[in-house]
């Protein structure tokens, strides 16, 4: 997947850590809708949200441990106001919404300077998640490599529209 | 599609009404009882399934127990209350993907809108 979009991202944050995704893969940012919680899913689920229809899958990067290796309370952030939108993104054929507050459009003004690779640098995410640090209004902005992180949450890669998810079968057993 | 409604602790689901042979209030019928792992009904033994316990709720005081029948055997399933019976239309459910669980072997089939929210529609071929 191209970031797309020359360089305009989609800046939020995550308890106060800031981050950013391609504006590409954005369909749509509107308020934390009512998420039902799913038994039996992945701890980072929240849970899912019906959106135009569809069971958009709901996710909380807040549990999701491996992005916060440099922090000590990573898997217990859940739950503070700073998930107050969800932001729906096309990944392929499937949507996914990422749970995540004070969102804002951000210019990708270039990689933020000194202690490139420090923890601190990539607002407490591990660097296998983060692409390159940026600077926006002073404050370090974690450009998120979405491939490498949709795979780890478990979602199927971005593939050509037309294929037909595994697993969504007719819910009503027809 | 017709579907019972349900609630387990403070969820709410959905179960087709097709595979609910019966639902057995302990307190009303004297020849059921649980048993380890087992209910026991009129005799017949059925393996029970812990809705509680996958849902990560608490079992309220009251019980009652679906008595689901499938094509090649029959289980039971413990829920806190049976709210009512409704007909959805089976183009309002939504599938669950499949990549959100984390065991291939999933509870719930779908999802569909209710009045408080969405409701999640149990999968009894996965229980069965």
């Amino acid at each position: 997947m191209s970031d797309g979009g020359a360089d305009r991202l989609i800046g939020f944050h995550l308890d106060g850590a800031g981050a950013a995704l391609p504006l590409a893969i954005v369909r749509e940012v509107t308020e934390r809708p009512r998420v039902v919680r799913v038994p039996g899913t992945h701890p980072f689920v929240s849970g899912v949200t019906l959106h135009g229809g569809v069971a958009l899958p709901v996710y909380d990067l807040r549990r999701f441990e491996s992005l916060w290796s440099g922090r000590e309370d990573a898997g217990h952030r859940a739950g503070a106001a700073d998930a107050d939108r969800l932001i729906v993104c096309d990944w392929g054929e499937i949507a996914l919404g990422l749970l995540g507050g004070r969102v804002d459009l951000v210019e990708d003004a270039g990689e933020a300077r000194g202690g490139e690779g420090r923890e601190d640098m990539r607002c407490g995410m591990s660097g296998d998640f983060v692409k390159r640090v940026l600077r926006f209004h002073g404050e370090a902005i974690a450009l998120l490599d979405t491939d490498r992180l949709f795979a780890s949450l478990g979602v199927p890669a971005a593939e050509p529209r037309g294929r037909r998810e595994t697993g969504e079968d007719d819910p009503a057993g027809g | 599609m017709k579907l019972l409604m349900v609630n387990v602790g403070e969820g709410r689901y959905a179960v087709p009404a097709d595979a609910v042979a019966q639902i057995v209030d302990p307190a009303l019928e004297a020849d059921f009882h649980l048993e380890d792992s087992e209910a026991v009904f009129r005799g017949e033994r059925f393996p029970v399934f812990d809705l509680h316990a996958a849902a990560g709720e608490r079992r309220g005081p009251a019980p009652v127990y679906l008595l689901l029948q499938g094509a090649r055997r029959r289980a039971v399933v413990a829920v806190d209350g049976a709210e009512s019976i409704r007909e959805v239309s089976a183009s309002d459910i939504a599938p669950l993907p499949a990549f959100i669980f984390a065991r291939p072997r999933r509870a719930f089939r779908g999802v569909f809108p209710d009045g408080a929210g969405p409701r999640l529609l149990l999968d009894e071929d996965a229980l069965l």
